[in-house]
């Protein structure tokens, strides 16, 4: 296994310099960087001239000035003992800082939401599969087709046009008129019906049930200003956690054993406990305490699980950490929304962000600048959902139906594993192998995705630094943006290859 | 009809005639035939192709190509004085339902901003993408398969090399790359920006062909061209491209559905097609910051880019569909 | 679902005489099996009924219409009985054994009765049905090549089979697996339970596949073709296996196969299925000495042996294919490849029928032409032989 990735390694770092150097030689010949000079009609026109050839080595044929670009990004192999050194833009700043403030930007622009498309579309892949040939699986599939074939800026403006400014019109006085809530509801029923699926009986239950609760829910939303000055209350959070702790025990171990369902209750009492206990403490957290009130869950979640489980100890430990986790996630989404009235305020009640990455000069407690970033990342976040969430349930979808075809299923029926287990432990497990790798691939890819949505929706990160730059004939950035989102796409590759072999025995021992 | 475990078959006078008198009902069909019908049944694909090609016959016989005149009076550069702000005075609810019946009018997708006529250059846009996206994939499709091919057949060094190269550009992202050689190649005209984003996007098929090409190569069939002594390149085409035709035909459409979004995105960060030509992602670049006040200039090349792409992608489903034997069992 | 030509033919020499299993274990060890005592009960059937299979019907609904996998399957088994279903692919033999262990998928049309022990599993909630699957009724497939999960060890698959029925410490669902795994001849079974299937050969796998059926002490074992995907000088040693195994946890066994080898020297009793029914039950010798339908005649016929005499070490093949299961012609599904096939045959398709001794039925309106001859294999002579 080590021999296997040290020998990886070594091949991906010459692959990254062989490709490194083919995009030195497209981008220096992607246009004249010293075009908008020569066009100038400055006064020192010449000396300008000489100053950029010189800062860029023009001198040089291309070639040979990939490797005095080489000698100075060798640099940035060894952190702390040499210098990085990236070369500079036309504008003469220093490439190695230019990357630094712009890839915090694109990481927080694009990990949240890749992980949420991935989880979201592997979980719809996985029902769908499940449940081919419904109408759930016929309009998912068309749903996915649909979003692949939409381009993400498309998307994205009418994202800003209804999603932000239309809806901060309305937020100025959120009533939901009762014809509105009438069509929602309907929506809504539509489509728990399609979900719930079943015969014609369950089928009309469902309709009805879904559209008086939704259609009730938002006029009671609308009639008591719930959106003026939103928040989850604790029956809310309570009701949830509970119907998360049940979610949690049915995919990790089912319902003949208790233990499992106790551990998950327990950790969610626990956290709606918590909900009162530590009130003073979340009135303005640093980062660091969230963080340790994480780790914390984490270790009740282990002890209740440990403390309850019985004989069943593992999935005990799983269910409680999952719900405690996912309790806490309720207790700061309540906390968020807590800050919504004052930072509304604040905002001018343009609560929903078109531009950038936070509002600038924004200054307020732990939950308004979260809230700040959070309204931020909104659209941003949706416009990649929707286009990459599409294309893993696709792959999910086959890649279950391919398993569940196989004769270990089979097997694992045989043996009378109840349908949960078959499902989870045989069949996902296997079907995951392929995803993985899509995973990695995609992860490689997201920098490259950035370019797109950071235009759009004018965040200042790699991608923008890339399309700018690539504008005005600027090669170093451009190079700088390469040599990060190619190391990406190498590393993350090499880290599908190993976790297809961590995933797959069949490798791991050859 | 003869059992294969016999050693000397003998003469089997009854078989035919067996056949014959079970009244069984076995079509022989062709793969071709297969096929085609597993393609024909396949309704989202139908749905596609008749969108696609309604799509492109409206695209070109509208405002002509080339030198060839269209039906359509006015042409995408020509700038006009601006009527009615510029609005749509397409009409599809007819008077019984309220509506002002249905009529094409003057400026059926609206004006731009100088008064040129929207639907004609949303045709344009339309035509240019396409054009752009089928070279693309063409092009890749070429590439991928012709290396990917070299490499499973020949393995070895060759194939090492080929395969070293391939692990390079799928480093570069795409659209980087494309960006990059866009701003290069983007006043060059579509067709050299076809070909040039072509010659980097084939990539994928090629280690799809060569993985293909890798269990090919062991099945006794070609064993039995290589022992006869044929030629490597009729081995290539004539027994083993065949059998992976359905993949690549399978590749190339997702490709061109891909390349289409490609082209657009390309266009709309301004390193794909440039003035004073148009394609469908430049027109919604263009006009994106219009949008609250003439939406229809951002609505309909938006339109036409996702049928475009909707319907490439589900006639890709449907192919996929029908060259998969798999397909072809028992529902369960 | 027609296969134009059937896979008959026993590898294992000589079986029609009698009995693959009087050969010696050859390699591996087998014969190192230690199944400590062999009771003498425990070895002959047993009174009472444990499955009863009554008038089963399975199909399917595909693109090209109906296709009737079963069309009406009864038989029963008693307590340590070994049954045989004997026919060729598509004959309904795996379909009919998967609807038992309710393993059909969800489109698979199923009409009929399937007793365990006097109570109907197809008439049980899926939670009932999923307590007896494995726990009751085990089942071991063809491909052991297949069967098993490559991403989990085998001792972890054998003790899921433990836990899927009883809750207790994995600990001791693994010491049961090790133990099951020593009672298959797998040496050192200790090690062995971290091992993944891809390091087992395809025998072992098999001997794992047996060990993870008999787990849970079952009543009854189903064994879909368990030797066909195996090399021949496997095959007796599984074969072997299975017997000694079933003795030691007093199960029945449905044996299920296409190899009238397989099965003439394990079943008690034989059910020959043609074209989705049951066209001939009886005691295993009668099926091997007096066949009363011309199907299983010529399926005799179709096995090479050794002990040829003249004319006889021919191979004499059944012309012709099993119908299309989705249009079935009229008459005896059979007749189109029949020799003994008249007018009747072609127009009413017998019932299973009583023949010459008790117990031994046989769908055939000619069964008695069959009774008249001493080799029923004569029948089937080719032209070039008859000359």
């Amino acid at each position: 296994m080590l021999v296997f990735i040290v020998r990886r390694v070594i091949i991906s770092f010459f692959i990254l310099l062989a490709a490194t150097f083919v995009m030195y030689l497209l981008t220096a010949n992607s246009g004249n960087p010293l075009g908008d000079l020569q066009e100038s009609r400055a006064p020192n026109r010449e000396a300008l001239i000489e100053a950029r050839i010189r800062l860029l080595n023009l001198d040089t044929p291309a070639p040979l000035r990939y490797f005095i670009w080489l000698k100075g990004a060798a640099g940035c192999l060894v952190p702390f003992a040499l210098e990085c050194d990236l070369g500079q833009s036309i504008q003469g700043q220093d490439v190695s800082a230019l990357l630094g403030v712009a890839f915090t930007q694109t990481l927080q622009l694009v990990v949240a939401a890749t992980v949420l498309a991935m989880i979201l579309g592997i979980t719809v892949g996985i029902v769908t599969a499940l449940r081919q040939y419904s109408g759930l699986d016929y309009t998912v599939t068309f749903s996915a087709f649909l979003f692949f074939s939409l381009p993400i800026f498309w998307v994205a403006v009418l994202l800003k046009e209804y999603g932000a400014i239309r809806f901060n019109d309305w937020l100025a006085d959120p009533t939901v008129p009762i014809t509105v809530a009438v069509v929602l509801g309907a929506i809504s029923a539509l489509f728990w019906m399609i979900v719930i699926a079943g015969d014609r009986n369950r089928r009309i239950t469902t309709f009805v049930a879904a559209f008086v609760a939704s259609a009730g829910a938002l006029w009671l939303l609308s009639e008591t200003q719930w959106f003026a000055d939103p928040g989850l209350g604790v029956v809310v959070i309570a009701v949830t956690a509970v119907g998360l702790a049940f979610l949690t025990t049915a995919v990790v171990a089912g319902f003949t054993y208790r233990n499992v369902l106790y551990s998950a209750l327990a950790s969610a009492a626990v956290g709606i406990v918590c909900h009162f206990a530590l009130g003073p403490v979340l009135d303005d957290p640093s980062s660091l305490t969230i963080l340790l009130l994480a780790l914390v869950t984490v270790g009740v979640g282990v002890g209740i699980g440990y403390a309850l489980g019985g004989l069943q100890r593992r999935q005990a430990i799983q269910a409680a950490v999952f719900t405690g986790l996912g309790t806490g996630a309720l207790l700061f989404l309540d906390r968020l929304l807590g800050a919504w009235d004052s930072y509304s305020d604040r905002v001018n009640g343009r609560v929903i962000a078109t531009i950038g990455a936070r509002t600038p000069n924004f200054e307020g407690t732990f939950w308004e600048e979260g809230l700040d970033r959070a309204t931020h990342l909104v659209l941003p976040t949706i416009a990649i959902v929707l286009i990459s969430f599409a294309t893993y349930t696709r792959y999910t979808r086959s890649s279950m139906l391919e398993v569940l075809n196989q004769d270990y299923v089979r097997t694992a029926r045989s043996k009378g594993l109840a349908e949960r287990g078959v499902i989870v432990k045989h069949a996902f497990r296997n079907a995951m192998i392929p995803i993985t790798t899509l995973m990695a691939f995609d992860f490689a890819g997201v920098l490259s995705g950035a370019v797109i949505t950071e235009n759009v929706f004018g965040w200042t990160g790699l991608g923008r630094l890339f399309t700018d730059s690539l504008r005005a004939v600027d090669p170093n950035p451009v190079m700088g943006f390469f040599l990060i989102a190619g190391t990406a796409a190498v590393v993350f590759n090499m880290l599908a290859d190993i976790a297809y072999a961590f995933l797959d025995p069949r490798i791991r021992l050859s | 009809m003869s059992n294969p475990t016999t050693p000397d078959p003998g003469p089997v006078p009854a078989a035919d005639a067996a056949t014959d008198a079970q009244g069984m009902t076995v079509v022989a069909r062709t793969q071709a035939q297969m096929v085609r019908r597993r393609f024909f049944r396949h309704r989202a694909a139908m749905g596609g192709l008749i969108a696609l090609v309604l799509i492109v016959l409206l695209a070109f016989s509208s405002i002509g190509f080339a030198s060839v005149p269209g039906w359509w009076d006015k042409d995408y550069f020509s700038i006009a004085t601006v009527e009615n702000g510029g609005r749509p005075t397409l009409s599809v609810v007819p008077t019984w339902l309220g509506g002002s019946g249905m009529h094409l009018g003057e400026h059926p997708f609206g004006q731009d901003n100088v008064g040129k006529d929207y639907f004609a250059l949303t045709m344009r846009g339309v035509q240019q993408s396409l054009t752009i996206a089928f070279i693309v994939g063409l092009v890749g499709t070429v590439i991928g398969t012709l290396i990917g091919a070299t490499a499973g057949y020949f393995r070895g060094r060759i194939e090492a090399v080929l395969m070293r190269f391939t692990d390079v550009m799928i480093t570069i992202p795409l659209l980087v790359v494309a960006a990059v050689l866009g701003r290069r190649y983007g006043d060059s005209g579509i067709v050299v920006l076809g070909l040039v984003i072509g010659l980097v996007t084939w990539t994928g098929l090629a280690r799809l062909v060569r993985g293909e090409f890798l269990s090919l190569r062991e099945k006794e069939f070609v064993e039995a061209a290589r022992a006869a002594g044929t030629s490597a390149r009729r081995i290539i085409v004539k027994h083993m491209l065949p059998n992976i035709v359905g993949v690549i035909i399978v590749a190339a459409t997702l490709a061109i559905a891909a390349a289409i979004l490609l082209e657009a995105a390309l266009s709309f960060l301004g390193f794909g097609v440039q003035d004073p030509d148009t394609s469908l992602g430049k027109l919604i670049s263009t006009y994106q910051t219009a949008f609250s006040t003439r939406p229809w200039l951002f609505w309909f090349p938006g339109v036409f880019i996702i049928a475009i792409a909707l319907s490439v992608n589900f006639i890709g489903d449907g192919l996929r569909d029908a060259f998969d034997p798999r397909q072809n069992r028992v529902r369960d | 679902m027609t296969n134009p030509s059937m896979p008959i033919g026993a590898p294992l020499p000589g079986p029609a005489a009698g009995g693959g299993l009087d050969q010696p274990a050859v390699t591996e060890s087998a014969a190192e099996v230690h199944v400590a005592t062999k009771l003498e009960e425990t070895a002959g059937p047993g009174e009472k009924e444990v499955l009863r299979v009554e008038d089963l019907t399975v199909s399917f609904p595909t693109d090209d219409g109906l296709v009737r996998a079963v069309r009406g399957v009864s038989y029963a088994v008693h307590e340590r009985e070994v049954l045989g279903i004997v026919g060729e692919s598509g004959s309904g033999k795996s379909v009919s054994s998967m609807a038992v262990m309710g393993l059909l998928p969800k489109s698979a049309r199923i009409a009929g009765k399937i007793l365990y022990r006097g109570d109907d599993l197809l008439k049980k909630s899926a939670k009932q049905q999923r307590a007896l699957r494995g726990k009751k009724i085990a089942m071991i497939f063809q491909d052991p090549m297949t069967a098993l999960n490559p991403v989990y060890s085998i001792g972890d698959q054998l003790a899921e089979a433990v836990l899927s029925h009883e809750i207790m410490p994995r600990k001791k669902a693994l010491a049961r697996a090790e133990e099951m795994l020593a009672l298959v001849g797998i040496p050192q079974p200790n090690r062995r339970l971290d091992n993944y299937p891809h390091e087992f050969s395809g025998g072992m796998r098999q001997r794992a596949m047996i060990a993870m059926a008999v787990i849970n002490n079952p009543d009854v074992i189903i064994a879909d073709e368990p030797t066909t995907a195996l090399d021949v000088t496997v095959q007796a040693q599984i074969l072997e296996t299975l017997v000694q195994v079933k003795d030691q946890v007093n199960a029945a066994i449905v044996l299920i196969t296409h190899d009238l080898g397989v099965v003439a020297g394990m079943a008690h009793r034989v059910l020959v299925m043609y074209a989705g029914k049951p066209v001939e039950i009886a005691e295993t010798d009668r099926v091997f000495y007096q066949p009363r339908m011309p199907y299983t005649a010529g399926l005799l016929g179709s096995i090479p042996s050794l002990e040829g005499n003249g004319a006889g070490s021919r191979l004499r093949p059944i012309v012709g294919t099993p119908p299309s299961l989705i249009n079935m012609p009229t008459g005896c599904p059979f007749s189109p490849r029949c020799p003994l096939a008249t007018g009747i045959c072609r127009e009413v398709e017998p019932p299973l029928a009583p023949t010459d001794e008790l117990g031994h039925v046989a769908a055939c309106h000619h069964w008695d032409k069959l009774a008249e001859v001493d080799d029923p294999t004569v029948f089937f002579r080719t032209e070039s032989e008859a000359v």
